[in-house]
């Protein structure tokens, strides 16, 4: 018994040696960090919620402002946007995102909008499709399922492919509002739950439409007009096309200190230019 | 003086322990994820056949309904070809034939289901898109995608099986003047039939819970499957898509369905252990 006992010590006390070596090899590394004070550094933990749609744009400027400021906490969760809108105007979070403005009943909340990028949504179509253009009731008849033939809009005789993102996707939501006025697409309607999916699944699709943001727009695949209106940077800026919107940061009141930092950053020329521009229509270019 | 048997008993017993802890821990979130599912949308709206998150309607029946059905396809698909190599292999082939074969069989278990589903998706779906005027992405993609992952699975546990009876049966059998056939169909057949049915299980089990390969040939759409070329929607494709932009009750639903899927698991589980100890009991 006793040399079990002698054994069993000898090999917990091992274990316990082994892991503080590696416990103090961890925290060597992380000292060695170079300390760059050339602004007034900036240091405190800011919390944002909200929109899922804006949620990968905060979280790269998270990881960004972290980056430049070693002494700042960016945390980031989704919820969407009534979430963060509702969790700013309690003052849960610091910034709600939101990819929708403020309703009529949201407005006297006392909150402050920052808009940081303009999102377009383009209809697009498979190439074999003939058509330059569809009207808005065309695109609502076809994506509700009413119409299910392209010779009933002016195409040929195929039946349509619809292709829809899927049902957690503030696209979506944003395309269901204004083209399909709240109602649900058509049951089989194809899903993919990214802009790129959508793009690969629309272009090798024969007979197939679907919608795009404006940024992932390329040759594999042909926009469609909206109504006569064709989707672009002009025509979102003036109001002549609908299928438009803003992301928004909304804070309590004007924002201060480091919300203030952070929102300044993600309007910065930088960051717009860089990483805004990827996927949406960039502040700085409206 | 240090008593090595007894730390090399004691090491293996605490990482068995572990792995079993694992397990607990698995079902144990899975289970506490899902539970706002059941408390706020109740079972009768997450077994309903409505999905529909913007209204509040979380029912999983599609792609319950696409999940079998896909499983099904690719078990009809694959036994047979997997069951007839494996005889092929144990009764037929030449002892080289045999051995390239079986290599053959063995790399086809390792090829990454997402290289099958791409492949699917590039090659296969456009053929059958073409030759039945579809979308080409539904259960029959998803099936024949299924069928050769679990063709490996299901020969090599057959073959095991096959190889388990006895030798004297089949000399018996080919003495009282049995065709090669006869033998197989009455005497081979029947006597391993307890092993054949577990490799199907253990097929199913790899089938039911696929999702890479399957996401990218099933559609996917949010409908029952109409026809075996219509896109529809399993449970794991349907996690796969909405768990990364979902929250609340949703993700609570895409837990549910994940719980569904891990006790449908669990229950074949259980069902190759009785097929298994049955088989011991009768030897």
């Amino acid at each position: 018994m006793t040399k079990k006992r002698l054994s069993l010590i000898m090999a917990v006390s091992l274990a316990v040696a082994l892991a503080l070596m590696l416990a103090a090899a961890g925290c060597g590394d992380n000292s060695e960090e170079p300390a760059e004070p050339e602004k007034p550094a900036l240091s405190g933990t800011l919390e944002l919620s909200g929109s899922t749609t804006v949620l990968p744009l905060a979280q790269e400027a998270a990881d960004m402002f972290m980056d430049e400021n070693p002494d700042v906490t960016v945390n980031v969760q989704g919820g969407g946007s009534s979430v963060g809108i509702s969790n700013v105007a309690e003052g849960v979070v610091d910034i709600g995102n939101a990819s929708r403005g403020l309703k009529d009943e949201e407005k006297d909340l006392g909150l402050m909008d920052h808009e940081i990028a303009l999102d377009v949504i383009v209809v697009i179509v498979h190439k074999d499709v003939p058509l330059e253009g569809l009207t808005a009731d065309q695109v609502y008849n076809i994506f509700t399922g009413k119409v299910t033939n392209w010779k009933d809009v002016g195409g040929p005789d195929q039946t349509i492919n619809v292709v829809v993102r899927d049902e957690a996707s503030g696209t979506r939501e944003m395309f269901d509002e204004k083209a399909l006025k709240k109602e649900v697409p058509m049951a089989g309607a194809i899903e993919t739950n990214s802009n790129g999916i959508m793009r690969q699944t629309v272009s090798s699709t024969p007979y197939s439409i679907g919608y795009i943001s404006l940024g992932y727009l390329d040759s594999s695949v042909k926009a469609l007009e909206y109504g006569g209106v064709e989707g672009s940077k002009e025509t979102a800026v003036d109001k002549t096309y609908p299928l438009s919107r803003y992301l928004h940061m909304f804070t309590k009141g004007s924002a201060t200190g480091l919300a203030e930092a952070f929102i300044e950053f993600v309007l910065s020329d930088e960051f717009q230019n860089e990483v805004v521009a990827e996927e949406y229509i960039p502040m700085t270019e409206i | 003086m240090i008593d090595r048997e007894w730390i090399v008993k004691k090491t293996l017993f605490v990482l068995a322990m572990i792995t079993v802890l694992g397990i607990i821990l698995i079902i144990f979130f899975v289970a506490r994820e899902s539970v706002p599912a059941f408390t706020e949308a109740g079972p009768a709206n997450l077994f309903s056949a409505t999905w529909n998150p913007q209204s509040g309607q979380y029912g999983m029946l599609i792609f319950l309904a696409g999940t079998l059905a896909t499983t099904v396809g690719g078990l009809l698909l694959g036994t047979p070809l997997a069951i007839g190599s494996a005889l092929f292999l144990t009764q037929m082939a030449p002892r080289r034939v045999r051995s390239i074969a079986t290599r053959g069989v063995e790399l086809l278990a390792g090829v990454p289901s997402i290289v099958l589903g791409w492949l699917g998706f590039t090659v296969m779906v456009p053929w059958i898109r073409s030759a039945t005027n579809s979308t080409g992405t539904g259960v029959l993609a998803a099936s024949i995608i299924l069928a050769i992952m679990v063709i490996p699975t299901i020969a090599t546990i057959s073959k095991d099986a096959l190889e388990a009876v006895p030798e004297s049966h089949i000399q018996a059998a080919l003495a009282m003047g049995a065709t090669r056939w006869q033998m197989i169909r009455r005497v081979l057949l029947p006597a391993a039939r307890p092993g054949l049915l577990v490799a199907i299980i253990l097929g199913m089990g790899r089938a039911i819970g696929e999702t890479m390969a399957v996401a990218l040939v099933i559609g996917p759409a949010t409908a029952f499957p109409t026809s075996l070329t219509t896109p529809t929607h399993t449970m794991t494709t349907k996690i796969l898509i909405e768990m990364g932009e979902s929250t609340g009750v949703q993700r609570s639903s895409l837990f549910a369905m994940g719980l569904v899927l891990l006790l449908l698991a669990m229950l074949l589980i259980l069902l190759v252990r009785a097929v298994t100890r049955q088989r011991e009991a009768a030897r």
